[in-house]
């Protein structure tokens, strides 16, 4: 097997494994953050900060081990821009709330037979296009371009002067203390399960890409889960798959909707379900346009810069994370919360 | 409702449709005899095809049909058509329509090379035809043309990246052992920037070309392949191709570039 279908199917595993988990616990970046706001109820919160505890600390051991360069990862930028990546978190974060779950959470829900995430899946891939490479992106490099910023430092490590390793071990301390001080959580294996597996993915990935995909003549490109531009990506396959090779990303996305239904099937769990009415429908397709728009400025998603991003302790990672949870908050709590039906 | 007896108006629509089939088809056989095809209207193409007349079958040129990097798109072109028993491709050029000088490469292919297929990785800065004209040891030529649609960069991770020394680190891929006459595919890539000549520096100056002009291989001292690269070729040339040694061999990978710098690298070859 060539070292690029050793990518492929390995993407399609590790994409099985994050349909079936996300099936089978409801991980959701989103979810943690609406209980937590609303109902006080922290578990889904916690599990998805355990498995972004989980792929630091894997992928940062990948890393002292010598096997993966993190910093060849398009997170660990020298020269972001300062408002595309916050304000991408920001509409990124809100459209999750109007489209009720995340790019990821829509493919798990997709391969539970509902139809609403199709539509979602739909507007997020072409929104996530007009953005990277259509219409809107001679306006986004010119955002870019006027907004460059010239970091002394591309990660957490770089900027504090401290070993990745050690800065890795800390930080993940103290995520996983804050996670596990909750007896509700310890007491829901649901939901440390799924944020114990969903971690380990994201490492998973970087393997895959890093070290299985290595090839002087031929390099991959390292990455690791991530779903907006890949979610785009595999509408184009489908689309123009003769002219196209299939890489890690449309694999994984085709992998989290097969191993979704797999896991819907086996827990008798697949429900088709439809938009209720044409204002559901509206808000859906706005969050998908607006999570494709802010998850290409921010060069990612709740998962990519949210785990696979926090993994390589980049910059960018931060800066888009807090500006999807404002966002959220923006959407959930208010002042822009559109009332749930 | 659908009427269960065709009509008048059916029938009369599928005299039309019939019509309009066969006027289609009578343009689709005309196409051939005309071989209008986009190599004639570039001049350097057709310097290469001077007044022979392109057979269209045969040469096949894989490229993505949509590009998110122009800077290295991946390109393969081969040849599966039909030629007289002695006879070989001996010359496969490479063009691109729109950028701003049109040569990408030329590849001289000799018995040694075996299987004429050869893949690399080339710059197109916009939506475009490339083109390969091959010509075989007898003089038969043979074209083809696909259009590559180049969109501007996905993450944009090319900041500035760091320029790769030149000519540094040769790496070759030698297949352990060849069964004689059997052609079995070598990858080869150097370290060079490639520059081009037309592009700004940090400074406002443009940085001076610079770029590998001549790759070649040779077993036991004859010249098994042999590439002319121009600056569409990315940084860091990759090269595919084939050879089939009848022999064991010492075979010699040689790149030169425009300041008259080599890189050499050598490798044992086994046949058995």
């Amino acid at each position: 097997m060539s070292h690029t279908e050793l990518v492929v199917w390995s993407a399609a595993l590790i994409g099985l494994c994050f349909g079936a988990a996300g099936q089978a616990t409801g991980f959701c970046l989103m979810r943690g953050l609406a209980n937590s706001w609303t109902l006080g109820d922290t578990r889904k919160l916690r599990s998805f900060v355990l498995a972004m505890a989980v792929a630091l600390l894997g992928s940062q051991a990948l890393a002292a081990s010598g096997l993966v360069a993190l910093e060849a990862s398009h997170y660990a930028s020298a020269t972001p821009s300062w408002l595309a990546i916050p304000l991408g978190g920001v509409l990124f974060g809100y459209g999750m709330t109007l489209a009720n779950g995340c790019g990821a959470r829509a493919l798990v829900l997709l391969g539970s037979g509902n139809l609403r995430s199709f539509v979602v899946l739909t507007c997020l891939g072409l929104a996530a296009y007009m953005a990277l490479s259509g219409v809107l992106a001679p306006l986004r490099i010119w955002l870019e371009g006027m907004t460059t910023l010239v970091l002394p430092a591309r990660d957490l490590p770089g900027a504090v002067g401290v070993p990745a390793w050690l800065t890795a071990l800390v930080l993940g301390g103290i995520l996983l203390a804050w996670v596990f001080s909750s007896a509700a959580f310890r007491a829901s294996p649901r939901d440390w399960l799924g944020g114990l597996i969903i971690g380990l993915l994201v490492p998973a990935g970087w393997y895959a890409t890093g070290v299985l995909g290595h090839d002087d003549f031929e390099p991959v490109r390292l990455a690791s889960l991530t779903f907006i531009a890949p979610i785009g990506e595999s509408l184009q396959y489908l689309m123009l798959s003769t002219g196209t090779r299939l890489g890690f990303g449309v694999s994984v996305v085709g992998g989290v909707i097969v191993g979704a239904l797999a896991m819907a099937l086996l827990r008798r769990d697949l429900i088709l379900r439809a938009f209720d009415g044409p204002g559901q429908m509206l808000r859906s397709m706005t969050g998908g346009a607006l999570m494709g728009i802010g998850g290409v400025m921010a060069l990612g998603c709740s998962i990519g810069q949210g785990l696979s991003g926090m993994s390589t302790l980049a910059l960018t990672a931060f800066a888009a994370l807090a500006g999807i949870v404002a966002g959220a908050r923006l959407g959930i709590v208010g002042p822009l919360a559109l009332s749930n039906n | 409702m659908r009427p269960d007896r065709p009509t008048h108006h059916d029938a009369a629509r599928r005299r039309l449709l019939r019509g309009l089939v066969a006027a289609v088809a009578a343009i689709g056989l005309a196409t051939p005899a005309m071989a209008e095809g986009p190599w004639q209207r570039l001049d350097a193409a057709r310097s290469v095809l001077g007044d022979a007349e392109p057979v269209t079958q045969g040469l096949v040129l894989d490229l993505p049909h949509v590009s998110e990097d122009g800077a290295s798109v991946s390109l393969t072109v081969g040849f599966d058509g039909e030629l007289a028993d002695d006879d070989y491709i001996s010359r496969i050029d490479l063009f691109a329509t729109a950028n701003p000088s049109p040569e990408i490469a030329t590849f001289h292919l000799t018995p040694l090379s075996g299987k004429p297929e050869i893949s690399t990785r080339v710059r197109l800065n916009e939506t475009q035809q490339v083109i390969a004209i091959a010509t075989s040891h007898q003089g038969e030529r043979f074209a083809t043309a696909r259009e590559v649609r180049i969109t501007v960069s996905g993450c944009l991770m090319r900041n500035g990246a760091d320029q790769p020394e030149p000519l540094s680190n040769p790496r070759v891929s030698v297949p352990a052992r060849f069964s004689p006459g059997q052609p079995e595919a070598v990858r080869t890539l150097i370290n060079h920037p490639m520059e081009t000549g037309l592009r700004e520096g940090p400074d406002g100056e443009i940085v001076p070309r610079h770029i590998i002009e001549r790759f070649t291989v040779s077993l036991n001292g004859e010249t098994a392949f042999e590439a002319d690269l121009h600056q569409s070729v990315s940084a860091s040339p990759y090269l595919l191709f084939y050879l089939s040694p009848e022999q064991d061999s010492e075979a010699v990978f040689e790149w030169q570039d425009d300041t008259g710098s080599t890189a050499r690298h050598e490798a044992a070859i086994e046949t058995s």
